[in-house]
């Protein structure tokens, strides 16, 4: 009998399971896949995501085997922003959403899930932690209407039932947890975008940069095994189009975005892998907790990737979920009341409206003129460059950056006007242009 | 991408794009070709495998024959390559409708002023179809606590009315429709001029001194609306070099006048005197020579909670800052003999400038600006353009504001804001008892919070039909994802009317999260 199962064991889920055991806690992790391996994700972590490794000592391995920058810049129909993340809002962040700032850091980096997962799954063994990978769920253990266990199989076959206090489904956005107890989808957000990337060697950029053309996104950042991860991503009614000839509309997309980045990638890059692509990436969130479970990470809410935001919020999911647990497990308060404590921090306010902020720019339309404008205002504006991006990334609230007194004031303050940026020479035709599916 | 039926093993096996993986597989699938679906997943990269969990990657083969499970899995690929958005359009409508916010409309494009304003209309038009668009409702009838009214499309109702800032329910009283009647008999319905000319009459100076008497500051200056007060007392004070520090949350008026003033302008974290502190020493540490404002409601109007004026004051007067409070709404319908916030924390003479309007409690327009220096009262007359160059009140309005003053400062008006609080515990205690989040503190101004702007505008289109007349405040009044309903009590309304109305509000707001299947409550973190 474990205090606790559960049942994936990457971003949120060896996470989980290394904080629990930390607290003290019998905790047994399973996953199907073998490790060390990859999954689905351009795995860019923002300044908090990499706080979260350091607050639990994992920041140094990272840092050992990948490149880690903390300014980034974001190019928006050829206006450029650079800026970085605050430390005072990171530290806010932390302090309102845990109730403490250790461990804050102002880098971001991007990470090989092979190399990261594999840390956090170490990690979670050195704690404690049972680990078994190669180990795929089939069943949940329903007793009375509580489930009190899992059965499944071992990588040969071996049929295995083990029971716990309360099972953890860290199972990611196909969750077997949810499928199996036929849990409902809230908030859906049909629109997304489509994304593929590769590997590239042969440049070295530095810091990440981020284009946006139209209705185009190009994401170009430094990872692990000195390579670049070179990602196209674009509204998903445009996916079917693209997807007939993929190497082709790849490089096609790049050099619409961005003409110099496509010029690097033909002239100098080498491919390293072949192209991956995903087109689904409708953004749901289920019910949270029941009786004997609870969900993290992408299983509980999943999202576009056009943020880069899923594997910071399955850390925090992680931080958030162990400790309510574990003053559950001590005795301290009762299952009730640690999931509420739970669920009002991930079902909030603010987590609506970044979700809406994220399904919104998942949908790829053009810039308007006056988000444009509002580029451009903040440009020469670093305090207020710095907090949109820390906006962007989940680390200050939508709400106080998209207020109207604040708005008001960084139009007051703009230093550029539109006359210096030539998306606005004739705007109107432009932005027709961009309507335009340019893959068929 | 390869055509369907082509299961050709290439030699750079390694190299194929799961999409096209994935199309060899349903292709083969429709065939029933169970070899080549699981010799295809194999080459599926293992990011994909590890992704899409559901499929059974390593035993297509297995699925010959077990026909629920290979249709399952034709869905689910299919699913993933087909984006379902793709193939079940919803109505266009009410998706603009509810996915946008009036901020996406801030900055138009092109040169043309007039046609440039199509993009927001078009959006309007969408909410106003969809029976979202809670704004520019008109009144049938003298509203009290009940109302009957029209919405935008012609539509009409009757309800439980919270939209009328009327707190002691003035509109009706005998007294104060008498006083309208005499000034009008009297002196007319028109205010001759600018005050600085000849707008004014008697009842404004009887006005001036009642108002300087409810508030301790005797040096007072009428304006024609309570906007026109705040505006005129920021930009007529201000100079470009001088600095303003204003609560973020402080009212429109205000933070335009700011904005019309100076650039040097600090938007402090809502109510934190520390943040005042903080800003003030440090812009004294590096200018001496110029003026700082500090500026703040006291009743805040969508929040129902209000600073430590005692604190902010005392720290403003430290550092050579100026104060300005707007007491719109809490004077007269709340503290010891209806002083506000002010009364409440017994600064009554003591803070530098107090601002009000009339539009609340005292039943007409108006504002006005008061403090114990005659030479601001002249200052800001001359400077602050909105009293200089806009008529005078009229004499109807200032007879109502007078005998609103002389009823607030009677028995009956402690009699009426006992009624009116009643009325305001029943309706919070109501809507807290049902799992609602009232903000603030008890006072006229009831926010009951909702958040996610799509949950409050379907929440409000309910509300149209079942009885209750409530404002719904979203951006850019309320930031954006914390939009509310704001409900204004009056002292007509009966208890039992007010815990009627928070049970349908309770309703139509479970049936509209029913309808958006939404998950999100109202926590702020
Ligand atoms: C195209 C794309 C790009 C992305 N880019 C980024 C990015 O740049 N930055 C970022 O932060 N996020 C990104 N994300 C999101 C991020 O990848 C996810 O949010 C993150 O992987 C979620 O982690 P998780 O631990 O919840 O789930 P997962 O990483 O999906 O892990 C779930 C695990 O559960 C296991 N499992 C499932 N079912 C069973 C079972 N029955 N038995 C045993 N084990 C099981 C699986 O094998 C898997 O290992 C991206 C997503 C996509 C689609
Ligand atoms: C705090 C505050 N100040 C000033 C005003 C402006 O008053 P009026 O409506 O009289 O212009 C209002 C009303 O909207 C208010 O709420």
């Amino acid at each position: 009998m474990y205090d606790a199962i559960v049942i994936g064991a990457r971003c949120s889920g060896a996470s989980t399971a290394l904080l629990l055991a930390r607290q003290g806690h019998r905790v047994l992790v399973v996953d199907r896949a073998s490790f060390p391996s990859d999954v689905i994700s351009t795995h860019f972590l923002w300044p908090h995501g990499m706080s979260y490794l350091n607050r639990w000592g994992l920041l140094g391995e990272v840092l050992a085997v990948t490149p880690a920058h903390t300014t980034v810049e974001v190019v928006n129909d050829g206006i450029s922003l650079t800026g970085s993340v605050p430390v005072e809002l990171l530290r806010e962040y932390f302090r309102d959403l845990h109730g403490d700032d250790s461990g804050v850091v102002q880098s971001y980096a991007s990470v090989r899930r092979r190399v990261l997962d594999q840390i956090l799954i170490d990690a979670a063994t050195g704690a404690g932690a049972e680990v078994r990978t190669g180990f795929t769920v089939r069943e949940l253990i329903v007793e009375d209407g509580q489930v009190v266990g899992i059965r499944g199989r071992t990588a040969d076959g071996e049929p295995v039932e083990e029971r716990a206090r309360i099972v953890i489904g860290a199972d990611g956005r196909n969750s077997f947890v949810a499928r199996t107890l036929a849990l409902p989808k809230y908030d859906e957000r049909p629109r997304c975008t489509f994304a593929y990337w590769s590997y590239w060697s042969g440049f070295d950029l530095g810091p990440a940069q981020l284009h946006r053309r139209g209705r185009l996104a190009c994401a170009v950042v430094p990872t692990n095994f000195d390579q670049n991860m070179v990602l196209v991503w674009g509204p998903s009614e445009w996916s079917r189009e693209f997807r007939a000839d993929v190497p082709g509309n790849y490089q096609k997309a790049l050099d619409f975005v961005s003409p110099e980045l496509g010029e690097m990638v033909r002239a100098k890059g080498t491919r390293e892998e072949r192209i991956y692509g995903t087109l689904d990436q409708s953004a749901f969130l289920r019910p949270l907790h029941g009786p004997g479970w609870v969900l993290v990470g992408d299983a509980e809410s999943a999202k576009d990737q056009c943020t880069a935001i899923g594997m910071t919020h399955a850390f925090r999911d992680a931080e958030l979920v162990s400790a309510a647990l574990d003053r559950w497990l001590r005795g301290d308060v009762s299952i009730d009341e640690a999931m509420t404590a739970y669920g009002d921090r991930r079902r909030s306010q603010n987590a609506a409206a970044y979700h809406d902020y994220v399904c919104t720019l998942a949908e790829m339309r053009p810039y308007r003129h006056d988000e444009l404008q509002l580029f451009v205002a903040l440009r020469g504006n670093q305090q207020e460059t710095d907090r949109f991006i820390a906006t962007h990334a989940d680390v200050a609230p939508v709400s106080e950056f998209f207020q109207a007194s604040n708005l008001f004031l960084l139009n007051d303050a703009a230093k550029e006007s539109s006359a210096d940026h030539a998306v606005f020479a004739d705007f109107a035709e432009t932005s027709r242009s961009y309507q335009q599916n340019m893959f068929a | 991408m390869t055509p369907p039926g082509d299961d050709t093993v290439t030699i750079d096996l390694d190299q194929r794009e799961d999409g096209e993986l994935i199309g060899i597989i349903l292709a083969a699938a429709r065939r029933g070709d169970f070899e080549t679906m699981a010799r295809t997943a194999s080459e599926v990269s293992e990011m994909t495998r590890n992704w899409v969990t559901h499929i059974p990657w390593d035993d297509l083969a297995s699925l010959d024959g077990a026909d629920d499970e290979l249709a399952r899995v034709v869905e689910e690929l299919t699913g993933m390559w087909e984006p379902a958005h793709l193939r079940n359009p919803v109505d266009p409508d009410e998706e603009y409708a509810l996915d946008k916010n009036a901020y996406d409309f801030y900055r138009p494009a092109g040169r043309n002023l007039l046609t440039r304003t199509e993009d927001f209309y078009d959006w309007v038009q969408a909410r106003r179809r969809t029976e979202t668009w809670q704004y520019s409702r008109v009144l049938e009838a003298a509203p009290d606590s009940v109302a009957q009214i029209t919405n935008d499309l012609g539509r009409r109702a009757r309800g439980i009315n919270f939209n009328s800032q009327d707190y002691l329910s003035f509109n009706t009283h005998p007294g104060i429709r008498e006083a309208a009647a005499k000034a009008m008999h009297d002196y007319g319905p028109h205010s001759a001029g600018s005050p600085m000319v000849l707008g004014n009459t008697r009842i404004s100076d009887d006005l001036e001194a009642a108002l300087g008497d409810l508030v301790g500051l005797e040096h007072v200056t009428l304006f024609p609306t309570g906007w026109a007060a705040g505006f005129g007392a920021v930009v007529g004070l201000v100079r470009q070099s001088d600095h303003i520090l204003i609560d973020r949350l402080a009212h429109s008026c205000l933070q335009q006048g700011a904005r019309a003033a100076t650039r040097n302008v600090v938007r402090y974290e809502h109510l934190n005197v520390e943040a005042v502190r903080r800003h003030l020493t440090e812009i004294r540490a590096t200018d001496t020579r110029n003026g700082i404002l500090v500026v703040t409601d006291g009743l805040f109007s969508v929040d129902a909670d209000w600073p430590d004026l005692v604190t902010l004051q005392r720290v403003c007067r430290e550092h050579d800052a100026t104060l300005l409070v707007d007491v719109a709404h809490d004077l007269g319908s709340m503290g010891p003999g209806g002083t506000g916030v002010l009364g409440m924390q017994g600064l009554l003479g003591e803070v530098d400038i107090v601002m009000g309007a009339f539009s609340k409690t005292f039943c007409s327009n108006g504002g006005f600006v008061a403090s114990r220096s005659p030479a601001l009262k002249q200052y800001v007359k001359m400077f602050g353009g909105s009293h200089f160059f806009s008529n005078a009140l009229s004499p109807v309005q200032t007879a109502v504001v007078r005998e609103a003053a002389r009823i607030i400062r009677s028995a009956e008006g402690d009699a009426l804001r006992a009624r009116l609080f009643t009325a305001i515990h029943a309706l919070r205690d109501e809507l807290t008892g049902r799992g609602l989040t009232c903000m603030g503190e008890p006072s006229p101004i009831v926010p009951l919070l909702i958040g996610n702007e799509k949950l409050a505008r379907t929440a409000n289109r309910l509300l149209f039909d079942r009885g209750v007349l409530a404002f719904m405040v979203e951006f850019p009044v309320t930031p954006t994802g914390s939009s509310r309903f704001r409900l204004q009590v009056q002292a007509g309304h009966r208890p039992e009317e007010a815990r009627e109305a928070a049970r349908i509000i309770e309703g139509a707001l479970a049936d509209s999260r029913a309808y958006l299947s939404s998950a999100f409550g109202s926590a702020p973190r």
